[in-house]
């Protein structure tokens, strides 16, 4: 289960990826093709992907710097409050609102504090996109893999979603296992094990931010 | 030949204990609570030895802690890379009749095939399995496992079962683990001649030699994880459907468009997640 790393590495390599989100693209009329659909969206992780190792090798940037830039970047590269929210599942309903704020707050903490911890880890990994296919309506899996200097390829997908023109990746999923379907199955089981009370994961998820 | 092995007294005495355990977790999972009901955890994983698997998991990262990890780590530092790789190379050679049967199973005729032409050349180019020269002229190495044939099949993976020591698995997957050691011709040899330490040998060097290549990765995600047991069991069961898929694309769950940015009050325009 090499999952954490590849998933790290996966997100690391498109969070770092710059500002340039598509901007150029997103004006282009050309969205109603999906065979133009589908090389969008892979030219939106092959370029985050590029841009990504850029950042990584620049020995200009100090550890700081990486970590300022990743938050930023996983912020604008990723959907997170729609993530966030598949995340916390049924039990988003149960939230206050209160609740839910802390909870959208924590879980982006969460997430940066998790995988910047491997942002000096970096060894030579590639990025090489294989295949992309349209996902129900409006997302595009684009099939892919990362290559390490030595060992084996590790298979990464990346579930991208078109929001009427801004490209937002909402799932990675690395050799099957899926970022998100991981945390959310997590997730519930913490909310579980403290009566059902939303609570219970607030908690853990402040006393690991803090 | 594979299929229809000799019946020996030994492998017989061992079908039966088998059996009874997987009946018997199978009237207790049905005696416990309904299974995958709306109150299910998140995308109805079932899991209703609940605590007697996290029992089983805390007692398993006890005797990793103690034993398995030190002994993969000793392992590690005194086998060079190389040794180490002929060490899993050898013994995936040895698997090889365990995955045709089920390749064949599952009618993956080409998929047999490949497995048919590893083992003719590394058994005999690569040095009785130790070098695996297949893969380098094309032919790679893929796993199969009964039940992975019964997911095939389109048996559900049941509940949820955390093995002593041999770690997450289901159901269906344990019962495999049972039926896939009939498939396993070195095992009525062992049987055959009295040699069943060299079988148990094999499972201990199998086993330290998987540990010895997660050590980091198991380390990151305990660090990681709130909930270690719930993480290991979600990333198991992911895992296993996406042999059983053989690495096709997988069917992504569904993912309401909620409003994009959406503060935490709009909760009920949008149906939730589930």
């Amino acid at each position: 289960m090499r999952y954490l790393a590849a998933l790290s590495l996966a997100l690391i390599l498109t969070v770092a990826a710059g500002p340039r989100l598509y901007a150029a693209e997103n004006d282009a009329a050309i969205l109603q093709v999906s065979a133009a659909e589908n090389d969008i969206a892979v030219r939106f992780v092959t370029d985050l992907g590029d841009n990504a190792i850029q950042m990584l090798v620049n020995d200009t940037l100090d550890q700081n710097q990486r970590l300022d830039e990743f938050r930023r970047l996983l912020v604008v590269g990723f959907d997170i409050p729609l993530i966030s929210r598949y995340v916390l599942g049924r039990y988003w309903r149960r939230a206050s609102p209160e609740e839910r704020n802390e909870y959208l707050h924590l879980f982006e903490e969460f997430l940066v504090r998790t995988y910047a911890a491997r942002l000096g880890q970096y060894g030579g990994e590639t990025l090489e996109i294989k295949t992309a296919r349209t996902d129900g309506d409006r997302d595009v899996i684009v099939r892919s893999e990362i290559i390490p200097s030595d060992g084996p390829a590790v298979r990464v997908d990346w579930r991208v979603r078109n929001f009427d023109g801004n490209y937002r990746i909402i799932d990675v999923v690395v050799e099957g296992i899926s970022m998100i379907i991981t945390q959310r199955d997590e997730f519930a089981a913490v909310i579980e094990s403290s009566g059902g009370r939303v609570e219970g994961l607030l908690a853990e998820l402040r006393s690991r931010t803090q | 030949m594979l299929v229809n092995p000799v019946r020996s007294k030994g492998a017989r005495r061992r079908l039966v204990p088998v059996l009874l355990l997987a009946t018997g977790l199978l009237v207790g999972a049905c005696a416990g609570a309904p299974a995958d009901s709306a109150e299910d955890g998140a995308d109805g994983i079932r899991d209703p030895l609940e605590p007697m698997n996290r029992l089983i998991f805390s007692m398993n990262l006890a005797a990793d802690t103690v034993v398995i990890r030190p002994a993969a780590d000793l392992y590690r530092t005194i086998i060079p890379r190389p040794g180490r790789d002929a060490v899993r190379s050898f013994l995936r050679n040895l698997e090889s009749p365990v995955i045709l049967a089920n390749d064949i199973l599952q009618g993956e005729l080409s998929r047999a095939g490949i497995t048919t032409v590893r083992f003719l050349i590394n058994s005999t180019a690569g040095i009785a399995g130790l070098f695996d020269v297949a893969a380098k002229m094309g032919y790679e190495r893929h796993s199969e496992d009964f039940g992975q044939t019964l997911g095939r099949y389109g048996m559900d993976e049941g509940f949820f079962l955390m093995l002593p020591i041999l770690g997450p698995s289901s159901f269906r997957d344990a019962l495999g683990l049972g039926v896939d050691f009939y498939f396993d011709p070195l095992n009525y040899w062992a049987d055959n001649t009295g040699h069943e330490e060299l079988m148990v040998a094999r499972t201990v060097v199998r086993g330290i030699d998987a540990r010895s290549r997660t050590i980091e990765t198991l380390d990151e995600i305990e660090r990681t994880s709130i909930d270690f047991y719930a993480t290991v069991r979600s990333l198991y069961r992911q895992q296993r459907n996406d042999e059983i898929r053989n690495g096709e694309m997988p069917s992504l769950p569904p993912l309401p468009d909620y409003t994009r940015f959406s503060g935490p009050d709009d909760s009920e325009s949008v149906a939730a997640g589930d």
